[in-house]
């Protein structure tokens, strides 16, 4: 009986007790559903395009990051350093395309997954090979991003808010309504979207697959350089990160793998679940559950909805 | 000129049936498991058996376990290591528990519960498909690893959180602990892989290895045939974790001695499931030729240029591993999506019709 | 190859399988509906309609892979809402598809021989072995697939893996594993299609020789009328998922209503 009450009433009563508590917790999840959003976010825009399970986004995430902070330490100016690495993500695009898709287009899916394992693999060599395995510090302060903390005196205690995870916020939505302009408004991006439903649809737009691939790859490569500034200025720049980006694919599942609203709320609920979970839950069993209860959470909704939040059902044919 | 299978008849269909149907391969197959009992042995030094052919070996077994899954059943699984630890923290509390049963005994039935960890994890598979099961394999990675962490009764609430693993005999001659010797330890590794081997092979010759790529193939088709498709790939789930989970036992067991958590990592188990993809999807040799390039490449690369006189500092070869392992993957998904095994398939029906180009 | 035992008292002529006001929609798209019709023990049972009439629905709601929303079926006197793809095939309804199913990466020997795989018994301990039972079974099962190679003619593609072969000898291979199974029900889904004047020769003359020889009742989707008037015994013709007509070959051909949905629709 106690195990029950411990589980199913306990933590409901300590939220109810101290509300700012369970704010600030909420908070910090959000800002890490956030990141995770962006993440997927990347992802959710090559797979829509060229139909790749890139499992290298949160690599790219990592490796932008680094590149920027590598650069800076080598003397570029942090504005520069931001264009450069733009530069670098824009050449990554081009080689990924040439050099992997190319030659695989037509093959099944699944050995465009595999690949994408090894453009990780290559990705995390180069970067360690030139920048050091060590952690970095983000050029925060260099790029303007505040710092420091905001504090609110609300439901009877205090709710801290870091003005980073603030700014976090606000560019992910900015870059978030940006890329839906992208996709609606512009010539290439409804190039894009076509590209989704019919690849000879495409063809009649003027854009050729292959220009169409590197476009994505770059896109995906911009979404990775402001994740990885905004996710090294909360805490640093190393290939650790690679463990907590996988996080993104459980926020893909119930978001739908096509769906950018998806990878959003999907984010925003991995992100909120796994820190109340940890929070209120996690001292239960020692602690440490957010490892793994991103994963458990996708799985749970996944039973019962295969085609995840924002899919359709689809009934398979033969 | 000599590879030819003319002038051998096959007489019934059980000869035909064969696993190696073409004489010259039984007698490369046993030239290749003479040397391997009785040659690397009597040859081997210390350095070859223990940091060479044991490694090699027990990756072996784990990638023969993923290739069941991922290659025959077309299940990918990006949790390997941690079945692998579930089968080494099996066989030390199975130990703990009853220290005098014979060590293989307990290698084995440590390899039935990660089978039946394995066939839980698995469950999802029903409704679940592609790489959406991948991530009901890292669910199983992140938490079995995190229990190996969480769960001290696990290492017998040791303060330093690993295991140790004591002296065991076989017949009087210790098999584990430090008064083992190299040529016991890897004798009896090279054994159960040996007959774990062979009894992948039969079960994928077979009725249940056919069911298995059925459902890889065309699950739907495999469906109307009357395989069930959740019997059919739980089976897959459970061989695999067993394989898995026997060569996790054999890893501590019989090469570390010892092991932390941070052995059963997701790394471990993306470099078994590199082995799989370079060695080839659905081919037991392959397998072997993919656990031997990805484990030796590093040695390799640390033995080499030294031996040439031109030292490579270790964190460059460590990065110089990722890069050449993720282009490796590329080039052979790109060349020969069927990785090593089918070059050497290839090689050998070259080798068939030499000197005739056709 | 033995003649399936039916040891459920269904003589030929009986009905072997009835379906009886089956409606079957997709969201808002109607596939199917409300149609009956039997097919008899040992009989060619021919299903046409136009493209998108409903045919392909109307075999995947026979062996259990779609579910009707109303309607039932009666297989060997036995009624149910709808089939289960397992009970389908181990109660003896095996078929062919559209788009050939085949599994591709595994040689025409052992795609046959997974037909096989409801029959074989022998448990995973001797299987690991491949000796005693495991291997006595495999090698009488190896004898069956045999006789169904000699009998499609395929004997030297009998160990390429099936997915380099060519288009009409995949057919082949898959009416071959579908024959595996004995079935006493065989549906057909457009077994001729895209294929060659010579090769639908050889597919027609197999198929009338599996109904002859082994008595299996057979349904048959397929859109060259020539072929279905050579022969079936009885056609039911669909046109938008509805059942149109239903008779024989003479009677379907001059009834006007096909002869406006159907006949008269290039296709
Ligand atoms: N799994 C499915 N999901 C959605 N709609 C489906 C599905 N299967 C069939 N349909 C729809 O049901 C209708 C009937 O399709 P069906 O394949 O049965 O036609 P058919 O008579 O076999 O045509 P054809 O001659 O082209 O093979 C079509 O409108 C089709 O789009
Ligand atoms: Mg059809």
């Amino acid at each position: 009986m106690d195990i029950l009450y411990k589980i199913f009433v306990d933590p409901f009563v300590q939220m109810g007790a101290a509300p700012d508590l369970l704010v600030q917790t909420m908070w910090e999840g959000l800002v890490a559903g956030v990141l995770y959003a962006l993440i997927a976010l990347g992802f959710v825009l090559i797979f829509k395009a060229s139909g790749v399970f890139n499992f290298a986004q949160g690599i790219m995430v990592v490796f932008a990051g680094l590149t920027l902070v590598g650069l800076h330490e080598m003397g570029v100016p942090a504005f520069l350093a931001v264009i450069l690495t733009l530069g670098v993500m824009f050449l990554i695009a081009v080689a990924v395309e040439r050099v992997v898709l190319r030659p695989l287009v037509n093959q099944p899916d699944i050995i465009l997954f595999m690949a994408t394992f090894g453009i990780t693999y290559l990705l995390i060599g180069i970067g360690e090979l030139i920048f050091g395995g060590n952690p970095k510090r983000m050029i925060a302060k260099e790029l303007y991003l505040p710092s420091g903390s905001v504090e609110f005196q609300t439901l009877g205690g205090f709710v801290q808010l870091q003005k980073i995870d603030i700014a976090a916020s606000v560019i992910a939505a900015i870059m978030i309504a940006v890329l839906a302009f992208f996709f609606q408004k512009t010539r290439i991006g409804r190039a894009l979207r076509a590209v989704a439903d019919s690849h000879k649809a495409a063809l009649s737009v003027g854009i050729s697959l292959n220009q169409i691939w590197v476009i994505v790859w770059f896109t995906a490569g911009i979404v990775a350089l402001v994740t990885g500034i905004m996710w090294g200025a909360r805490s640093d720049v190393s290939f650790a990160l690679q463990i907590i980006a996988l996080k993104a694919l459980p926020v893909l599942i119930l978001g739908g793998f096509t769906s950018v609203p998806g990878a959003i709320v999907g984010g925003l609920i991995i992100g909120i679940g796994e820190k109340l979970g940890e929070f209120y839950w996690g001292p239960l069993v020692g602690g440490g559950i957010e490892s793994w209860l991103a994963y458990f959470i996708a799985l749970g909704f996944l039973l019962f909805r295969p085609q995840g939040l924002f899919g359709e059902k689809i009934i398979e044919r033969i | 000129m000599f590879y030819r299978e003319a002038g051998q008849f096959k007489t019934s269909y059980a000869a035909d049936m064969a696993v190696f149907p073409i004489r010259q391969d039984r007698i490369g197959l046993a030239v290749i498991l003479m040397i391997a009992f009785v040659g690397i042995p009597l040859f081997g030094n210390q350095f070859f058996l223990s940091s060479v052919m044991i490694p090699f070996l027990v990756f072996s077994l784990a990638a023969i376990g993923l290739n069941i899954l991922t290659g025959y059943t077309g299940l990918i699984s990006l949790g390997t290591a941690a079945f692998m630890g579930v089968g080494a923290y099996a066989c030390y509390k199975l130990t703990t528990f009853f220290p005098d049963v014979n060590l293989i005994v307990w290698i084995l039935a440590s390899g039935f519960v990660s089978a039946l960890v394995g066939v839980l994890f698995g469950l999802p598979s029903l409704r679940i498909k592609g790489f959406y099961l991948a991530v009901a394999t890292l669910a199983a990675q992140f938490f079995l690893q995190w229990s190996f962490v969480r769960v001290p009764w696990l290492y017998n609430y040791n303060t330093s959180g690993a295991i140790e693993v004591p002296e065991h005999d076989l017949f009087g001659i210790p098999i584990t602990g430090p008064n083992a010797l190299p040529e016991t330890r890897y004798l009896v590794l090279l054994t159960i892989v040996t007959v774990l081997t062979w009894f992948a092979s039969n079960l994928i010759h077979g009725r249940i290895g056919r069911a298995w790529m059925a459902v890889r193939d065309m699950d739907i088709a495999a469906e109307l045939m009357g395989i069930k498709l959740l019997d059919t790939k739980l089976l897959a789930f459970a061989v695999s974790s067993f394989y898995a989970g026997v060569a996790g036992a054999c890893m501590v067991f019989l090469w570390y001695g010892s092991a932390e958590p941070e052995v059963f990592t997701i790394n471990q188990s993306f470099l078994i499931l590199f082995m799989v993809i370079i060695g080839g999807l659905g081919s037991l040799l392959g397998s072997f030729l993919g656990a031997a390039l990805i484990y030796m490449l590093p040695i390799a690369l640390r033995v080499l240029p030294a031996s040439l006189g031109v030292p490579i500092a270790a964190a460059t070869v460590e990065h110089l591993q990722f890069i050449i392992v993720g282009a490796l993957i590329i080039f052979f998904l790109i060349v020969e999506p069927h990785g090593l095994a089918r070059l050497w398939q290839t090689g050998k029906q070259k080798l068939r019709m030499w000197p005739f180009p056709y | 190859m033995r003649a399936p035992g039916d040891g459920h008292g269904i003589m030929a002529g009986d009905v072997l399988l009835a379906v009886d006001g089956v409606s079957l929609s997709f969201g808002g798209v109607k596939a199917i509906t409300d149609v009956s019709f039997d097919i008899r023990k040992g009989e060619i049972r021919a299903i046409i309609g136009p493209n998108g009439a409903g045919k392909t629905s109307m075999l995947n709601v026979i062996n259990g892979f779609y579910h009707p929303q109303k309607g039932r079926i009666t297989f060997k006197g036995e009624m149910r809402r709808r089939m289960r793809p397992y009970e389908a095939a181990s109660q003896g309804i095996a078929r062919t598809f559209q788009n050939v199913a085949l599994f591709k990466g595994m040689s025409t020997i052992d795609n046959i021989m997974a037909g096989r795989t409801l029959k074989m018994h022998e448990n995973f301990f001797w299987q690991c072995l491949r000796h005693g039972p495991a291997m006595r079974e495999e090698v009488e099962h190896r004898r069956f697939v045999e006789e169904i190679i000699d009998f499609l003619e395929i004997q030297a593609i009998r160990k390429t893996p099936v997915g380099k072969l060519p288009y009409g000898l995949q057919k082949r291979v898959e009416l071959g594993r579908a024959l595996a199974m004995e079935p006493e029900l065989l549906l057909l889904d457009e077994p001729m299609a895209g294929m060659n004047l010579e090769e639908k020769e050889d597919m027609s003359r197999f198929i009338v020789d599996v109904n002859n020889q082994y008595g299996t009742t057979i349904a048959l989707i397929e859109h060259d009328i020539g072929v279905v008037m050579d022969l079936s015994d009885r056609v039911v013709v669909l046109e938008y998922g509805r059942k149109i007509a239903d008779g024989s070959p003479a009677e379907v051909s001059s009834d006007q209503a096909v002869i406006d949905a159907y006949l008269g629709v290039p296709h």
